[in-house]
C-alpha cells in the first residue's frame, strides 16, 4: 500500500511515517502544505492520501479543499482525513460525494494503532472510516426524530457501527454476536427507518450518514 | 415626661419634617430640627446626640470649604493661566498658549468634579477635550468649565478663606482671657482687631464674641460648604442631554473594543493550544502507539519512538508554559512590572535596556496589557528593524502609565490595515497594540520614519 502523508506538525509528520513504515506500509511522500501534498499525489500515484484538516496558509480547511481536489483529479485516491477535533461541516462536504474509499477520524486514534490499522485498511480498500464521534453527534443531534426512538439500544448499538463503516463481520466481532444476529438487526434497522436495505458497505453507510444528517437538518 | 421615641439619627419622631433646604448634601447627618434643639423637655441623651451630629455636620463642612480653597487656588492659577494667554493673543502668540490653558482648566474641573463626586452625587465629566482648537474653543463644556474656573477661583477661594477664619477667631476669642495678659499690648486684640483690649473686663467682653462666632460656624458652616460647591455642581454636570449620550456611545465604543480584543485573545489562545500543544500530544500518542507496536517486534525500535514521544510530551510542556505565559505572565502576577518587563527584555535576542520607574502597582490588567505590549512591540523590533539595541521607558505620570519603546532600526513600520503597509512590518502585531491599548482607554501613537529610528508611545489609565 503506497501512502502520502500531508500534515503541517513535522513532529507528528515524522511520527506518523515512523509508525507506517514500522508495520511494513509503504509511506512515499511526506508534504507540510497542500501545493506539496497535490503535486506529492501527481507525482506518487499513492493509494491513499492522509490529510490533516488545518494547514497553512490560514489553518482552518485547507485540508479538506486539498483532499476533495486531490478526488477530483485521481478519483481512484483513496483519503483518510485526520482532525484534531469533530467539525460536523467538513465530515459533511468531504462526504457530499460518496463515502466510497473515504475516512474521516480524530487525531488521537491514530495512537490505538491496530483499530487505526483497520481503518486505514478499510478505507483503501473501498471502504468507509467515520469517527466514532462523528457519528455520536450526528445520533445525539437527531434524537427528536420519531422513527429513531423505534430501535432497540442494540439496534442502535449496530446503526453507530455501521455509521462509522464497519461491515457485518466486524459489527459482529465488536458486538460479540453471530453474524446471523447482525444481519437480523440490520434488516431490522432499515425496515424501521425506511432505508432500502443493502449489502454493499459503502452505500449503506452512505444511507445511514444521509439519514442521520436529515435527521439534524429537519430538527434545526 | 419624654416626647416621642428616638430614631438612630437623633430625631425625634414627631418633630416636624425638615425642611427641604439641603438637598445636596445626603451623605451629612441630616440637621437636627430646631423643636429637638430648642426644647427643654428633649431627653439628655437626645440632646447629646444631636449636638454630637451637629459638631459632625460643622467638621465634615469645614473639611469640604477647605477641600474646596484648595481647587480654588488651583482655579486661580488655570484662571491667571487663561488670561495670561488671552493677553498674549493680543500680540500673537496666544495661540500656542492655548491648547495648555485649556488642559489646564479641565485637569483643575476634573479634580473639582472627584471632590465634589466624594461628597455628593456624582459629577460626571465631559468627553475627552476635542482635537481641534476651534472644536475645544467652541465646545460647551469647555466653555462652561472656563466660566467655573473664574467664579470658584474668585469666590470658591474667598468662601475657602473665610470658612478658615471663622474657626480660627473663635478659638481666639474664646480662649483670648486665658492669654490676654501675656502678648504686648499691641496684639492684645479681639479677633479681626476689632479693638484693643486693656484690662480685665474688656478681655472678658471678648468672650460673648468668641461665641458669637461659633454660634456663626454651628449655623452658617454648612450653609457655607454648599455655596463653595454650588458653581462646580451647577456648570461642572454635563449639559442635558447630547453630552451623555455621546460619552455613552464612546464607552460603548471602547466596550466593543475590550471584548474584541479579547475574542481575538482568546482564537490566539485557542489556536497556540491546538496548533502547538494539541498537535504534540497527538504525537505523544501515536509515538507511544508505535513503540507498543515495536516492543512485540523488536524492542530496541521500541527504545527510539519512546524516545521521541519523550522529546513531544517535553515540548508540548514547553508549548503549554508559553501559552500560559501568553494569558497572564506568572512573573507579573508574583513580582512587578519592572521585573516582568526585565525578563521580557532577557529574551528578547535583541540587546534590550528597560528604564522603569514605576512606584506602586497599576490594576492587574492594565499590567497585563503593559506587559503584553511592550512583548508585541519587542517581537516586532526583534523580526522587522534590524535594530542593534531597544530602550524600553516606564513612567507613571499622574493616573496614566506612559511606555515608550525606542529601536535604533530601519524603521518604516506601517500598521496593517492602512494604505499599502511596507513588507515585514509587524503591521498585525501593532494593531493589536492599539486594540488592546484603546480597549483600556489608552493612547497609542507610533513614530516610525523610513531609515529609523521607530517610537512607539502608549499610554494606559492605571485604574488605581
Amino acid at each position: 500500500m503506497r501512502i502520502v502523508i500531508a500534515e503541517d506538525d513535522a513532529l507528528l509528520r515524522e511520527g506518523l511515517a515512523l509508525l507506517l513504515r514500522a508495520e511494513g506500509l509503504d509511506v512515499v511522500a511526506t508534504a507540510g502544505d497542500p501545493d506539496a501534498f497535490l503535486e506529492a499525489v501527481d507525482a506518487q500515484r499513492p493509494d491513499v492520501a492522509i490529510v490533516d484538516v488545518r494547514m497553512p496558509p490560514t489553518h482552518t480547511d485547507e485540508g479538506i479543499v486539498a483532499a476533495v481536489e486531490a478526488r477530483r483529479r485521481h478519483p481512484d485516491l483513496a483519503v483518510l482525513v485526520l482532525s484534531a477535533y469533530v467539525e460536523q461541516a467538513f465530515a459533511t462536504s468531504l462526504l457530499a460525494r460518496g463515502s466510497a474509499r473515504l475516512g474521516y477520524l480524530l487525531k488521537e486514534r491514530v495512537g490505538r494503532v491496530e483499530e487505526f490499522l483497520v481503518a486505514l485498511h478499510r478505507v483503501a480498500e473501498g471502504g468507509t472510516a467515520i469517527d466514532p464521534e462523528v457519528v455520536a453527534q450526528l445520533l445525539t443531534r437527531s434524537r427528536p426524530d420519531e422513527r429513531l426512538r423505534r430501535l432497540t439500544p442494540r439496534e442502535r448499538d449496530v446503526l453507530a457501527l455501521m455509521a462509522e463503516g464497519l461491515g457485518n463481520a466486524a459489527i459482529a466481532e465488536r458486538l460479540v454476536v453471530s453474524d446471523g444476529a447482525v444481519h437480523k438487526h440490520i434488516r431490522s434497522i432499515f425496515a424501521k427507518l425506511d432505508l432500502a436495505p443493502t449489502d454493499r458497505t459503502d452505500r449503506r453507510v452512505a444511507a445511514v450518514l444521509h439519514y442521520l444528517e436529515g435527521g439534524a437538518a429537519r430538527r434545526s | 415626661m419624654q416626647r416621642g421615641t428616638h430614631d438612630p439619627s437623633g430625631r425625634t419622631a414627631d418633630a416636624p419634617a425638615r425642611p427641604a433646604s439641603a438637598p445636596t448634601t445626603p451623605p451629612a447627618p441630616a440637621p437636627v430640627p430646631a423643636s429637638a434643639r430648642s426644647s427643654g423637655s428633649a431627653s439628655p441623651a437626645s440632646a447629646s446626640a444631636s449636638v454630637s451630629a451637629r459638631a459632625r455636620l460643622v467638621l465634615d463642612s469645614l473639611e469640604h470649604l477647605v477641600s474646596g480653597f484648595g481647587t480654588g487656588i488651583l482655579a486661580l492659577v488655570a484662571l491667571l493661566w487663561l488670561a495670561v494667554t488671552a493677553l498674549a493673543c493680543l500680540v500673537g502668540v496666544g495661540l500656542l498658549l492655548l491648547p495648555s490653558a485649556l488642559h489646564a482648566v479641565r485637569a483643575v474641573a476634573d479634580r473639582e468634579r472627584a471632590r465634589l463626586s466624594r461628597w455628593g452625587p456624582e459629577v460626571i465629566g465631559p468627553p475627552p477635550l476635542p482635537s481641534g482648537l476651534r472644536a475645544a474653543v467652541t465646545d460647551r463644556a469647555v466653555r462652561r468649565e472656563v466660566a467655573w474656573v473664574a467664579v470658584h477661583g474668585v469666590l470658591g477661594t474667598f468662601l475657602g478663606v473665610v470658612g478658615l477664619t471663622l474657626p480660627l477667631n473663635a478659638a481666639h476669642d474664646l480662649s483670648f482671657p486665658l492669654w490676654w495678659s501675656l502678648v504686648p499690648e499691641s496684639a492684645a486684640t479681639a479677633a479681626a482687631g476689632w479693638w484693643t483690649v486693656r484690662d480685665w473686663p474688656g478681655a472678658l467682653l471678648v468672650l460673648p464674641m468668641g461665641a458669637g462666632w461659633l454660634a456663626v460656624i454651628l449655623l452658617g458652616m454648612p450653609a457655607l460648604a454648599r455655596l463653595q460647591a454650588w458653581p462646580g455642581r451647577r456648570l461642572l454636570r454635563p449639559g442635558a442631554g447630547t453630552d451623555l449620550v455621546l460619552r455613552v456611545a464612546e464607552l460603548t465604543a471602547t466596550r466593543a473594543a475590550a471584548l474584541d480584543a479579547h475574542a481575538t485573545e482568546l482564537r490566539r489562545i485557542e489556536r497556540s493550544l491546538h496548533d502547538g500543544t494539541q498537535n504534540r500530544l497527538v504525537a505523544v500518542t501515536v509515538l507511544i502507539g508505535a513503540a507498543r507496536r515495536a516492543l512485540a517486534r523488536d524492542p530496541a525500535d521500541a527504545v527510539a519512538a519512546l524516545d521521541r514521544a519523550q522529546d513531544a510530551a517535553e515540548q508540548a510542556l514547553a508549548e503549554l508554559r508559553a501559552v500560559v505565559r501568553g494569558i497572564l505572565p506568572p512573573v507579573l502576577a508574583d513580582r512587578s512590572l519592572p521585573d516582568a518587563l526585565t525578563a521580557l527584555a532577557a529574551d528578547c535576542p535583541v540587546p534590550c535596556e528597560i528604564d522603569a520607574d514605576v512606584p506602586g502597582r497599576c490594576a492587574a490588567s492594565v499590567e497585563a496589557t503593559a506587559y503584553f505590549v511592550v512583548a508585541e512591540a519587542l517581537t516586532n523590533v526583534a523580526r522587522h528593524s534590524g535594530a542593534r539595541r531597544a530602550v524600553v521607558t516606564v513612567r507613571r505620570r499622574d493616573d496614566r502609565l506612559c511606555l515608550t519603546v525606542r529601536d535604533d532600526g530601519r524603521g518604516g513600520a506601517r500598521e496593517a490595515g492602512g494604505s499599502g503597509g511596507s513588507g515585514g512590518s509587524g503591521g498585525s502585531g501593532l494593531t493589536g497594540i492599539r486594540r488592546r491599548t484603546e480597549a483600556h482607554d489608552g493612547t497609542m501613537e507610533l513614530a516610525s520614519p523610513t531609515g529609523g529610528p521607530t517610537t512607539l508611545e502608549v499610554t494606559l489609565p492605571c485604574g488605581s
